[in-house]
Formats: structure tokens, C-alpha cells, sequence
């Protein structure tokens, strides 16, 4: 057999036999755990009242649809407590408890519109230089320095404006003078807000 | 003058002997001829003697340093070569590779006695211009990334991901649209993505060639741009043991890089063996440390020859493993942590320098193994080469939580190769190859990365076949032509955003060619022009990639479609439902060289058009969990590459050489009347170098001035302050053309010195690269937003020639 026939021979074999070891497997199916496809807040007045729980959801995580973000109405001159909860839906996850256990690479900056609240005056922390304008964190990490998760709010006149939340994730720089400018977002929300 | 009467006579005692010689064994008329040359000066040899092993025929070179053995009744023989003075070398010959340039090192030079073999085809086709790099030029560079050591030709460039990550670009063309052929077998790797470089160990290379010409015919798809061809050192028979030993330090990075290289022949077997290791901390730009931009490699290669008679077998293996840091304050959430970074001195997680890689990082391995077999008919050869890769990439993130060490990409694609090619016999002086090719590739995802796999599981079976043809149509005038069919299966597997599971299989096929004319002037210039077709199917991230990279979001052509002309990515379209066009190159290429005494000038235009070129566009923005993102869709359009390559060496004296070079490129959405984005911008380069020879002591020195232009040909610019302070910002409402969030970097200026010093087996080397500290960055580094490239670096080297 001349050796033209005979490499084509050896051809169709090898490649029957590589071909029959077909792979026909779609990939694992993994549980997308960094993406946070809903974003709770709860005010929570001081005084009597049912609490006011705001919800913005990802319908389709990195999806070409917009987040469905809902309008917040708070009561005027009331002191709420503001907690924050962030979850993986898809997978029925928490991620609260992740954000909070690694408190000292996490923080939340808030921006809102001038004159909605009395306490805390101003216009929030988020910019360079505005780390330590006025915001009433109650939690703190394991070095003492505000996370965000929790928070006190006191309204003010009725007005209207906007409220964001900004997650940054600082991990080896988040300090007591590290901005909204430092590190990576994980969360920038902003939604709609009326004080009646 | 001696130049083109070399030039001269290889061509037409090649083609005189070509015809002739394949039939000649049976009727002991076989001739073998050649050129004796002192390799350091490239004078004639007179008085160099040649024998044919186990005969008694011998013969000796004449004035002009020529030679001829007639009536010889092998078409294989080794010849043993010798004169006083010099070091003997001992060739081993046949009659496929005629036309041999003996270069004869003195005994008392570190360089090697060398054969050059005149080889017709230049990867393929002598109409096909090529550029070089071998010897003392990239024993320089072999160090440096395989993308960077590319880069020192005109016409190529690179596209990086800082320093670390480095893929070539030729003529404007990179990733998918240029092809690696390391020792034989295309390089398969996860080419589609941008900040993939080839995992090939510069340091284990011996000599790269360039194929600047559209080169489908020969080697398959994804030559649009060219061909790399990436040679190991050759196994010669009948050589005592040898090698060499490398070490180097460089100031940026604190890095230290080592290889050793040995080899040896017998009279049927030789043997190769080589590793190579490199350590590097954090580079530095000129103001401060570019954090987490360390490295590691190991590398190693073997290799076994055979020969007995008209078998040649050769074996290899190759293995190489890499560590590459990211810079850390690359990593942005959305568009403000961007108009952040752009807007900082320094970038954020600057620290002080440190050896350590943390994420963002990629590792990478790929191993190869390879089978060659040749066998010599009496009028033709016979080759069947069998290709093993397995290439592992995993790229970390910076993530949350648990997943902090966790790859956020983690793939195995397997490939065999078999390509067959039959050299036939001469026929009516056409002389060519008849080939076939078959590719199988499996692409796997492998699980636990805790994130829906950007890229589908799936498997490719590719078959093509190939027949290149050259004649002589005059004594001064070579025609190559060639055509090839390629068809190529493709099956995916892959989860949507929702963790279920959709399949596809695809079909792609497609017929190219070439058509080429190699002239030689009688002033001994030399002219070629070939047209060439090229094509590629669309890859895997064309295809399917879905969601966040880096600022942006992005949805390959199966993942998105328009609804009222909103865009959706809900669903993962059917196979059916959309027909996606294999790109098509049209590449018209020339060049013109011409040497003498005193000077040698290469000139290579071309013009390349893209048809069905994919791209990545505009789409629209959409609100995310991270705030307003920028969408882009993969599209198609026409694309117009065009521009000039030259090149110009004066030779002052024995002593002095200067060289001039510069590329210019330009390129254009043809189809939307648009820039295209990532192409390289204009250069010009000027290098002096200086040698010298005292007793034992030879030394040589050089400096080169790099003058790289600013990208004029680039996209409109929108601030992303702009979109930050108006989050309901369209950009797309007015203008769908494409945009960049900067304007492309200012030109700037590079100054290098080199010098080394060679005294027996030693070989001493400096060299300074941004001598001038200059703070740069180039247009086609993807990370341009976040930092400058690297500041001044200091090298010192030694090498010991075993």
C-alpha cells in the first residue's frame, strides 16, 4: 500500500476513534454568587407605625434590563431607623451577613437631597473630600469604623428629591479618611423619595 | 555587489537544480553545491574542504568560496566541512533543500559554525513577504513576553493588558485574525480574549518568523493579519554536546530570568532539552508602583530526533506555566469608578513593592506534544505531523467574601491535530504541496467557580485540504498560486443567566486562495506581489459572551436581539434564527527590497479588506445594581487596513551601521463610516550600532530612539463625569458611533541602549530600556486609563556557551 493511502487509512482511523470520545457535557450549573440582584431598605419609625420597606430588584442580572427601582414615602418630622439588606434572589441568599462579616473592607456612602432631613443636615458623604459630612451610622466594624447597615434618619418638612446608596468595597484601604472615590462599587442606587 | 551575485546565483542554480535533481539518485547524477562564507565577515572561504561521509569524495571550495559534488548516488548525504582556523561543522543533506550557505565561524569567536539551507517557500510562498528574528537580536529580547519581542518588526505591534500580558499585532490584526504556529502545530489557546496573551516561552525559542502576507492557503483559518512562525533549536545529527546557559536580572520588577539549553547528535538520534524560569515583583512606573503587576514562569522542552535513511522522526514536548498580576487598581465597578480612576495621580491600592500576586491575576499552563514524521520517495516527501494541547486558563477576580481565592473563569481546551503534506515530485516544473488538515478541540468549563461560565462548553472538528504550487516563469521571475477548502463543525453547550441549559451547533466553511509573483531586478533588487484570501468563523465570545467586562456590559450575537428596536437579552437565540457571516479577508500585499555594499532598503505596502468584520457596538445603557452602564452588541461591518512597512540600513563602515524604520497604518469602518477601536498608531524608529573586534574581545554597542505617534484615527471622546452627573445620559440617542471615555494618549518618545561584550564562551550584556524615564502610555494597552507603562529598567546579563 503506497504510503499516501496508507496515512489517509491511519487518519480516519485516529480521527474515528478521537471522535468517538465526543463530549457532549454542558458546563456545571453554578450558583452565581456575586451578583445582588435585590436591595432592601427598611425604615423603621421610632415612634408607632409599620415599618416602610422599599425594594429595588434586578430582573435580570447582567441582563440588558434596567433596575426596578421603587419610590420611598416617608412620613415628615419622624425618626426612622434604616436597615439595609442585600440578596442574591436566584439563589435565595443573604448577602447582608457576607457584606457584615467582612465589615473592614466594606462601607456605604449616602447621597440625598439638601433639606430632606433635619439630622443629618447637609447633602450626604459621597465626593472626595466629603467622607465626614454629616451621616448617622449606628454599626461599626471590628476596627471601630462605621459599615452603614444601620442607620438613623430624622425627616424633615415635606419635600421631595432623591436618595442613593452607595456599597464600596475597600478591601487593605478602608480607614477612618477613605472616600467614595476609594475602591470598587458593588451597589450605586438611586431612588426617588417623598416626605409627606 | 556580492550580495546580488549570491542573489543571482541561488536563483538560478536553484532552478536549474530543482527540475532535475529529484530524479537524479537512479542514475548517480545527483549534484549538491554551495557557498563558503567567513561568518563573521561574510567574505568568500577559499580552501575549505568538503567530504561526503563514507566515501572517498571530497572537493574544496573555490575562490569565490563555491563548491559542487557531481555523479553522487544519494539524495542524502552528511558533509563533513573543515579549514583551518575555523570550527568544523558536519551537515546532513538533501536534495529537498539545496542551494547551502556554509557560514564558518573562526575557532576562536563564540559564535557557531552555521548551515543556511536556501528554503523555496517562505512559509508557504516566496511572493510572500516575511520578516525575521533570530539570533543576537532575539537572544536581546528572549526575556521579554513573546507579544514584546514581536513588536521589534515593523508592522507588528501589541495589544496589552500592562506589561505582563502582551499579544501580538500585525498590520493591524490580533487575536483570532493572526495565527502561532509554535514547532508545527497551531498554538490553540483562548485567543478570543483580548487580555489573553500566548502562553510560548520567548526564552525557548531559536528563530521567529513573520509572515506579513494573508496566509490561509497553507495554514486555515484565522491568518488574516499573518502567520507566526515560532521555531526551537534544530536537533542536528553529529554534534557533540552543547548548549547554552542564560541569566538575567532587570531593576523594574527586581526580576531575575534563567534558561539553559542543551543538545546533542549522533549519527541516527539527537536530543534537546531546555527550561527556563523567570521571577518578577511589581514593575514601576516612573512616579510610582504599579501594584500587583508581579509574574512567574517555568517552562520546559524536550525534544528527541530520528533518522535512519529516508525516515526523519522527530518527537517533542513542551510545558509552560505562568502567573501573571493585573494591576490592582484596574478593577472598576461602573462608569464613576472609572471617571475615578482616570481622574487620580496614582492608582488606587498603590503600595509599596512587593514579589507577592494577588487578584486580579491569571494563571495559565499549556503543554504540547508533537510527533513529526517525514519520509523521503525518491522524487517527493512524505509528512505527517500529530499535535497534543492542553491549555488551562483561570483568571481571578477580586470577589467577596469566600470566593476571594476562587477563579472566576476556569477553562481546559484540549486539541489534536494531525496535518499530512505531500511535497510531490516536480512535474513540468511546477513544484508545490498537496495537504490536508484535521483539528478536533474540546472546550470545557470547569466547574466550581461559583459564576455562570462566561463562555460555553463546546467542541470543534475542522478538516481542510490544500494545494500550494510555484513555477518558474523566467530565470528572474517565480509564480506561486495556491487554494484551500476548509469546513469546520462546532457544537456548544452553556447556561443562561437563568442556570439552564441551550445548545447549538454550528456549520462553517469556506474556500481561499492566493496568487503571487516573486521578480529579481537586474540591479538586484527583488519585488513581490501576492493577493491573498483569508477567512475566520466567528469565536466563542463573538458568539456567546454575556454580561459585565470591566465598564461596560456585553452580549454576543446569540445573546441579545431587538424588540421595537429595544434591546433584550432574555433569551438565548436559536441557531436558526440569526446567520452570522464568516469574516472574509482580501489582502493585497507587495514589497521591494533592495541591498548593495552600502545600504539595504525593504518597503511593504498592503491593503486589506475585511468583509463581515466583527466588532463590538454600540447597543444602548442600561440601569445595573452598580449604577448606569454603557451596553455593547457584536455586530458586522466592512473594514478597510491599510499602510506601509519600511525599513532602511546604512552601513557608515565595517564598524558603524544605522538603521531606519517606521510603520504607518491606517484603518476604517468602511461598512459604518466609523473609526475602528485597538489599532495601532503610527512609529518611527532610529538605531545606531557600533562593533568592534580586539584579540579575543569583540563589543558592540547601540542605541535606539522610538518615536510612537499619537492614535489620530480614534473615536469621539465622552467624559464619564458626564454620565455620572446625569445618570439618564443616552449617548447613543444622537450619534451610534463608537466612543472612548479618554482621549488617546499624547506620542511620546523612547530611548534604549544596548551593549554586550563577547570574549570566548562569555557573553556579557547591559541594557537601559526607557533610558529617559519616560512617562508613556501607548495606545493599544488596555489599561491606559488606569496607569503609565513602565518607568526606566536596567538589565545585565551573562551567558555561557556550552
Amino acid at each position: 500500500m503506497n504510503p499516501l493511502k496508507l496515512s489517509v487509512l491511519f487518519l480516519s482511523i485516529l480521527g474515528s476513534t478521537l471522535l468517538s470520545c465526543n463530549d457532549d457535557d454542558a458546563p456545571a450549573a453554578e450558583n452565581e454568587e456575586e451578583v445582588i440582584d435585590n436591595v432592601i431598605l427598611t425604615f423603621t419609625p421610632a415612634t408607632a407605625g409599620s415599618p416602610v420597606i422599599i425594594s429595588a430588584i434586578d430582573p435580570d442580572g447582567e441582563g440588558a434590563s434596567d433596575f426596578i427601582i421603587q419610590q420611598i414615602y416617608l412620613a415628615s418630622n419622624t425618626v426612622y431607623t434604616l436597615n439595609v439588606e442585600f440578596r442574591n434572589n436566584a439563589l435565595g441568599e443573604d448577602i447582608t451577613t457576607e457584606v457584615a462579616e467582612e465589615g473592614t473592607e466594606h462601607i456605604i456612602y449616602f447621597g440625598f437631597t439638601s433639606n430632606l432631613f433635619s439630622d443629618p443636615a447637609g447633602d450626604g458623604n459621597i465626593g472626595s473630600t466629603n467622607r465626614n459630612d454629616a451621616v448617622n451610622y449606628t454599626d461599626e466594624d471590628e476596627n471601630g469604623i462605621e459599615i452603614g447597615l444601620s442607620s438613623v434618619w430624622i425627616t424633615g418638612d415635606p419635600a421631595s428629591g432623591e436618595f442613593r446608596l452607595l456599597l464600596k468595597h475597600q478591601p487593605g484601604i478602608k480607614s477612618e479618611v477613605s472616600s467614595s472615590t476609594d475602591g470598587e462599587t458593588d451597589i450605586d442606587l438611586i431612588w426617588n423619595i417623598v416626605i409627606n | 555587489m556580492k550580495l546580488f551575485f549570491l542573489t543571482l546565483f541561488l536563483l538560478t542554480f536553484y532552478h536549474i537544480s530543482e527540475s532535475q535533481q529529484r530524479n537524479c539518485a537512479s542514475s548517480c547524477s545527483c549534484t549538491i553545491s554551495g557557498k563558503i562564507v567567513d561568518a563573521k565577515t561574510n567574505e568568500a572561504l577559499e580552501f575549505v574542504s568538503l567530504q561526503i561521509k563514507g566515501t572517498s569524495k571530497g572537493t574544496s571550495t573555490d575562490v569565490n568560496g563555491y563548491f559542487e559534488f557531481k555523479d553522487i548516488c544519494e539524495i542524502e548525504v552528511d558533509l563533513l566541512i573543515s579549514r583551518i582556523g575555523y570550527k568544523s561543522i558536519t551537515h546532513h543533506h538533501d536534495i529537498f533543500h539545496n542551494g547551502l550557505i556554509v557560514k564558518l565561524a573562526p575557532d576562536n569567536l563564540i559564535l557557531e559554525s552555521i548551515v543556511v539551507e536556501e528554503e523555496a517557500e517562505v512559509g508557504g510562498f516566496k511572493s510572500n513577504p516575511a520578516a525575521t528574528i533570530n539570533n543576537k537580536d532575539l537572544a536581546q529580547l528572549k526575556s521579554e513576553s513573546l507579544g514584546n519581542v514581536l513588536s521589534s518588526i515593523t508592522g507588528v505591534s501589541t495589544l496589552s493588558t500592562g506589561s505582563n500580558v502582551a499579544k501580538p499585532i500585525i498590520h493591524g490584526l490580533h487575536s483570532n485574525r493572526i495565527l502561532i504556529i509554535n514547532n508545527g502545530i497551531r498554538h490553540e489557546s483562548q485567543d478570543w480574549g483580548l487580555e489573553h496573551a500566548p502562553e510560548i516561552d520567548a526564552s525557548l525559542i531559536n528563530n521567529i518568523e513573520i509572515i506579513k502576507g494573508a496566509s490561509a492557503v497553507k495554514y486555515g483559518p484565522n491568518a488574516l493579519g499573518g502567520v507566526i512562525l515560532i521555531s526551537p533549536p534544530e536537533m542536528e545529527l553529529t554534534s557533540h554536546l552543547h548548549g547554552d546557559v542564560n541569566l538575567k536580572g532587570e531593576s523594574n520588577g527586581r526580576a531575575i530570568d534563567g534558561n539553559i539549553l542543551l543538545q546533542k547528535g549522533y549519527k541516527t538520534i539527537a536530543w534537546m532539552a531546555q527550561v527556563a524560569t523567570r521571577y518578577q515583583g511589581d514593575l514601576k512606573a516612573p512616579d510610582y508602583n504599579l501594584t500587583n503587576t508581579g509574574m512567574r514562569e517555568y517552562s520546559g522542552a524536550a525534544g528527541l530526533r530520528f533518522h535512519k535513511k529516508s525516515w526523519d522522526v522527530k518527537s517533542s514536548f513542551s510545558y509552560l506555566t505562568q502567573e501573571l498580576g493585573i494591576l490592582r487598581g484596574s478593577i472598576t465597578g461602573n462608569i464613576e469608578d472609572l471617571a475615578d480612576a482616570i481622574g487620580d495621580d496614582v492608582p488606587d491600592f498603590t503600595d509599596d513593592f512587593s514579589y507577592q500576586i494577588n487578584s486580579p491575576k491569571q494563571q495559565v499552563d499549556h503543554t504540547l506534544v508533537k510527533t513529526e514524521v517525514l519520509y523521503n520517495f525518491p522524487t517527493s516527501r512524505l509528512g505527517v505531523i500529530y499535535g497534543l494541547q492542553m491549555n488551562n486558563r483561570k483568571e481571578f477576580d477580586v470577589r467577596r467574601g469566600s470566593n476571594s481565592e476562587t477563579p472566576s473563569i476556569n477553562l481546559e481546551l484540549t486539541t489534536h491535530t494531525v496535518d499530512v503534506e505531500w511535497l510531490h515530485p516536480v512535474i513540468n516544473d511546477w513544484e508545490g504541496t498537496i495537504g490536508g488538515q484535521w483539528l478536533y478541540q474540546d472546550n470545557n468549563n470547569i466547574p466550581g467557580t461559583n459564576t455562570i461560565p462566561f463562555v460555553p462548553n463546546y467542541n470543534n472538528t475542522r478538516f481542510g485540504m490544500f494545494i500550494t504550487e510555484t513555477r518558474f516563469l523566467s530565470s528572474n521571475t517565480q509564480f506561486d498560486v495556491g487554494l484551500r477548502y476548509d469546513i469546520q463543525f462546532a457544537s456548544f453547550r452553556g447556561r443562561d443567566s437563568q442556570n439552564n441549559v441551550f445548545r447549538n451547533h454550528q456549520r462553517f466553511n469556506s474556500v481561499s486562495g492566493i496568487v503571487g509573483l516573486t521578480r529579481t531586478l537586474p540591479d538586484g533588487g527583488s519585488f513581490r506581489l501576492n493577493i491573498s484570501t483569508a477567512w475566520r468563523p466567528p469565536n466563542i465570545a463573538e458568539l456567546y459572551s454575556f454580561g459585565k467586562h470591566q465598564f461596560t456590559n456585553e452580549y454576543g450575537f446569540y445573546r441579545y436581539y431587538f424588540d421595537n428596536e429595544v434591546l433584550r437579552t432574555d433569551r438565548v437565540l436559536e441557531e436558526n434564527e440569526i446567520t452570522i457571516e464568516n469574516e472574509l479577508g482580501y489582502k493585497l500585499i507587495g514589497s521591494y527590497t533592495y541591498s548593495n555594499d552600502r545600504f539595504q532598503l525593504d518597503a511593504s505596502p498592503y491593503l486589506n479588506i475585511i468583509k463581515n468584520y466583527i466588532y463590538k457596538a454600540a447597543g444602548g445603557i442600561s440601569e445595573t445594581v452598580r449604577g448606569t452602564l454603557p451596553l455593547f452588541i457584536y455586530k458586522q461591518t466592512d473594514a478597510l487596513f491599510t499602510g506601509l512597512d519600511l525599513t532602511f540600513s546604512y552601513f557608515h563602515s565595517t564598524r558603524f551601521n544605522s538603521k531606519v524604520s517606521s510603520t504607518f497604518i491606517y484603518t476604517k469602518d468602511i461598512g459604518n463610516d466609523d473609526v475602528l477601536i485597538n489599532i495601532p498608531t503610527n512609529r518611527l524608529s532610529y538605531e545606531l550600532i557600533y562593533n568592534t573586534k580586539v584579540g579575543e574581545y569583540e563589543w558592540s554597542a547601540s542605541f535606539d530612539v522610538n518615536y510612537i505617534f499619537k492614535q489620530y484615527n480614534a473615536p469621539r471622546v465622552i467624559d464619564p463625569e458626564v454620565f455620572v452627573d446625569n445618570p439618564d445620559f443616552n449617548p447613543f440617542i444622537e450619534d451610534d458611533s463608537n466612543f472612548d471615555f479618554i482621549p488617546a494618549p499624547q506620542g511620546y518618545t523612547l530611548l534604549n541602549f544596548s551593549s554586550s561584550l563577547s570574549m570566548r564562551q562569555w557573553v556579557f550584556s547591559v541594557r537601559v530600556k526607557n533610558a529617559l524615564n519616560t512617562n508613556y502610555r501607548p495606545y493599544t494597552n488596555l489599561l491606559r486609563y488606569f496607569a503609565d507603562e513602565q518607568g526606566i529598567n536596567f538589565e545585565l546579563g551573562i551567558q555561557l556557551k556550552l
